[in-house]
């Protein structure tokens, strides 16, 4: 097993155990750390598959912004120390054959497809890249999310402003 | 490629994007105004700005009829007969749910700038889901849409069951988003590509020997699809979103981002998963052996039995128009999966009947909950009596979303079934199942009616109720293509069958 | 460009170690005699009141979607400026309009004030605020002092 094997198993499994710790946690702090765990270690995924500005993004918009804005929204809810937290599980049972179910059809069907797999050469960094398509083919979406972020803003802003009576 | 060279497409693609660039300036526009103008006085002129905004626009699409199809910004877009079809009917939608707001009495003293500005967000978003050619601009576009819908959805802050409403819609929307996005990953995965015409291309080799990635993409990206649709299993979140959010925004709700996603479904199956017969032109083939187009019968199947049980039992009639909405959409499914030229223009032309019956009904409904206060059927009871017109209204929008003759429901049903049968033997239990439905949907429309009408009003509730001009205007407007249509529906069905020209690619 | 990775990459490592290993000699050295008086929150010496979890200022929660938009915003402008010198000023031309939509929603948000923290309603002087309150009291006092002296 090389480094590179190594160090990937080091951020999968770190991953899968946050999002476990993340799911099964009974305290939301700890669920919102297990999260934030998770989402690091795809940010060290991403750095091993080659795609350095993606694993910046995920680093700087959803551990640094989106998490901060996940443990605002828990302190922000008033008295959630003392109150069980966790609904009742239902359907245990049916739930795990289907989750099964189809954990082993998407393992098969990964397994079995023969992907479009492109070899990453020698990793050259990927911001100059996206600078030029999000200039060139990609304009449109680019100047849509713009817009797609002016009304997330104004949305956001509208929810969560106090009404004046 | 050069940069000069996207450059120059894309600076030509500009004056064929004068419709969208119009909603922009009007949704800047209302920001700018409400900002301005600080006094609650001013929410009536942010709606003739949003009105004037949606017409002008309207007048820009129409505009675009005499123009040939093409690809638009480096594949992001097209502009065809089909996205221009599904733009005058947001348009449509749109004006009328603005009209619907401003009659309205749950709106009246709340502050509306947000309110219009994300109206024409969301009514940006759905130009863009009838037009999108690429995976990302898809993503984006039905993103748009959904974050608007999410914040009108609980635009009425102080009620709870209006924020509940917006809650279901954020969770359920944001969900379907991540199963549609792994289909997408997965689309790609196979084929290195994001544009629908090339995905067409490589899927067809890639197909044969990936059968299973394929279906199961295909099954993942139904999930984003038929979540804006509101198909059976992923309707939950219309009832509770039907209910709780204001009712203007409900009726637009079940007609602009329902048309959107059939828009989108349609495109993307044509394009991106089929390919045309060889044998004749009208009809499409599915891509390899994946049977898609059975999956969509089942679907479609599933969604019209599910919505209309539910709504025998609904005691609303907010949430029973929720069901209704919700096996209509399976109607109108039945209409894309034959694959033929006559199938979609079924579902085309029952989208636009929908379109008058569904707006009519929700609007009856806010009429009454203007009137009374309350959207009970049991608060129904001789409405009839009190206030005539509406509730004439009212049986005409229901018998026509039952399907019956002289409507323009009946000819709407009458496309579907026809398409279902000519495309041969192998969809007739569809249109059966499609034909009980309408009978057991007769059930419950015909309950309110029976409410309305065959019982009286208790006496101390025995007065007249005073019906708003205005509502009296908009209900007549509703009713008339109703009639008209289903009587004399020729035009309307040229108009739908010159819609069905789909860009078909450059490559 | 792993390589440029490795750095931050050990430094993850050696800081995590780090705390971990200060926590774990801390633990085996320090001498644990635990009480009930210890194990209350410190509070002046005071005998706490309820617990230590408070409920925030929502104008956190606001501030904070706000920057969310905007560290978005950035993601979109910093591959933008990496290729700003090749692609020139129509590619600049291109930026100004997205960060102008985003202006927009900046001054949406300043001038509905989103951005102004949550003042105390009163002004400087509760009696300001309220004048009848301290009429009320101020009559509600003289007839108690009426009575007493009756």
């Amino acid at each position: 097993m090389s480094y590179f094997d190594l160090t990937f198993y080091v951020f999968a499994i770190g991953a899968v155990v946050s999002a476990g710790m993340m799911v099964f946690s009974r305290n939301l702090i700890y669920c919102a750390v297990g999260l934030l765990f998770a989402l690091a270690s795809i940010a060290g995924i991403y750095v091993l598959l080659g795609a350095d500005f993606l694993a910046a993004t995920q680093l700087l918009v959803y551990v640094g912004g989106i998490l901060a804005l996940l443990l605002f929204g828990i302190m922000l809810s008033v008295k959630f120390t003392g109150v069980e937290l966790r609904t009742g599980t239902l359907q245990m049972l049916p739930g795990l054959i289907i989750v099964a179910g189809l954990f082993l059809l998407l393992l098969r069907m990964i397994y079995r497809a023969e992907w479009a797999v492109q070899t990453p050469g020698d990793m050259l960094p990927t911001t100059t890249t996206i600078g030029k398509r999000i200039m060139t083919d990609l304009l449109i979406p680019f100047e849509i999310a713009s817009i797609l972020l002016l009304i997330a803003l104004i949305g956001a802003a509208y929810m969560a402003r106090r009404e004046r009576s | 490629m050069e940069f000069s060279h996207f450059l120059q497409i894309n600076l030509a693609s500009l004056p064929y994007f004068i419709p969208e660039l119009m909603l922009v300036a009007t949704l800047l526009a209302l920001i700018i105004i409400d900002l301005v103008m600080k006094k609650p006085s001013s929410s009536g002129w942010l709606a003739v700005v949003a009105l004037a905004g949606v017409l002008i626009t309207l007048i820009t699409v129409v505009n675009q009829y005499n123009l040939d199809s093409r690809s638009l910004f480096n594949g992001m877009l097209v502009l065809d007969h089909f996205s221009l079809f599904f733009k005058v009917l947001f348009l449509l939608a749109a004006s009328l749910a603005i009209l619907f707001s401003m009659a309205s009495i749950e709106l009246a003293g709340r502050p509306v700038g947000e309110y219009f500005t994300l109206l024409i967000a969301l009514v940006l978003g759905m130009f863009l889901m009838a037009a999108s050619t690429n995976l990302i601009m898809i993503y984006i576009s039905i993103e748009l849409v959904s974050i608007s819908s999410f914040v009108l959805a609980a635009y009425i802050k102080r009620a709870t069951r209006s924020s509940e409403a917006g809650l279901k819609y954020a969770i359920y929307g944001a969900f379907s988003s991540g199963l549609m996005l792994y289909g997408f990953s997965l689309l790609y995965g196979l084929t290195g590509t994001l544009d629908l015409y090339q995905l067409a291309n490589l899927l067809s080799d890639a197909v044969a020997q990936n059968p299973l990635v394929v279906f199961l993409a295909v099954l993942f990206i139904l999930a984003g699809f038929g979540y804006k649709i509101a198909a059976v299993p992923f309707h939950f979140w219309a009832p509770d979103v039907y209910e709780g959010a204001p009712t203007p925004m409900t009726a637009f709700f079940s007609v602009g981002p329902k048309a959107a996603g059939f828009a989108l479904l349609i495109r993307f199956f044509v394009s991106g998963m089929s390919q045309p017969s060889l044998v004749e032109s009208t009809v499409w083939q599915a891509i390899g052996n994946v049977n898609w187009p059975q999956l969509l019968a089942v679907i479609s199947a599933a969604t019209m039995t599910l919505g209309n049980l539910i709504a025998l039992v609904q005691n609303n009639v907010k949430r029973l128009l929720a069901y209704s909405s919700i096996a209509h959409a399976g109607y109108a499914l039945m209409g894309t999966v034959v694959l033929t030229q006559e199938g979609y223009f079924a579902t085309l032309f029952y989208l636009v009947a929908y379109y008058l019956m569904n707006m009519g009904a929700f609007l009856v409904v806010i009429v009454f909950q203007d009137l009374i206060g309350s959207e009970k059927i049991d608060d129904y009871r001789g409405l009839g009596y009190r206030a005539p017109l509406p509730a004439v209204a009212m049986g005409l929008f229901l018998f026509s979303l039952t399907g019956l003759p002289p409507t323009v429901g009946f000819i709407g049903k009458f496309y579907l079934f026809a398409a279902l049968i000519k495309a041969g033997e192998q969809y007739y239990w569809l249109a059966v199942v499609g034909v009980l439905n309408s009978v057991v949907s007769l059930y419950y429309y015909v309950k309110i009616m029976k409410y309305m009408f065959l019982d009286r009003p208790s006496e101390e509730k025995a007065t007249a109720l005073p019906v708003a001009f205005g509502m009296n205007i908009m209900l007549i407007v509703l009713m008339v293509p109703i009639l008209l249509f289903g009587l004399y529906w020729a035009p309307l069905q040229e108009f739908t069958r010159n819609s069905i020209q789909f860009f078909t690619g450059v490559f | 460009m792993l390589l440029h990775f490795a750095a931050p990459f050990i430094f993850v490592i050696v800081a995590a170690a780090f705390i971990a290993l200060n926590l774990l000699i801390s633990r085996l050295l320090q001498p644990r005699v635990p009480s009930a008086g210890k194990n209350t929150t410190y509070e002046c010496g005071e005998i706490p009141i309820g617990s230590s979890w408070v409920q925030f200022n929502i104008r956190f929660y606001v501030i904070t979607l706000i920057f969310v938009i905007f560290d978005v915003e950035i993601v979109f402008l910093v591959p933008w400026a990496v290729v700003f010198k090749d692609l020139g000023w129509f590619a600049f031309v291109e930026v100004v309009i997205f960060v102008f939509i985003l202006l927009v929603g900046l001054a949406y948000a300043w001038r509905k004030g989103d951005l102004e923290w949550d003042k105390p309603e009163t002004g400087k002087f509760a009696r300001d605020a309220a004048p009848q309150l301290f009429e009320e009291v101020g009559t509600e006092r003289q007839q108690t002092v009426q009575e007493v002296t009756l």
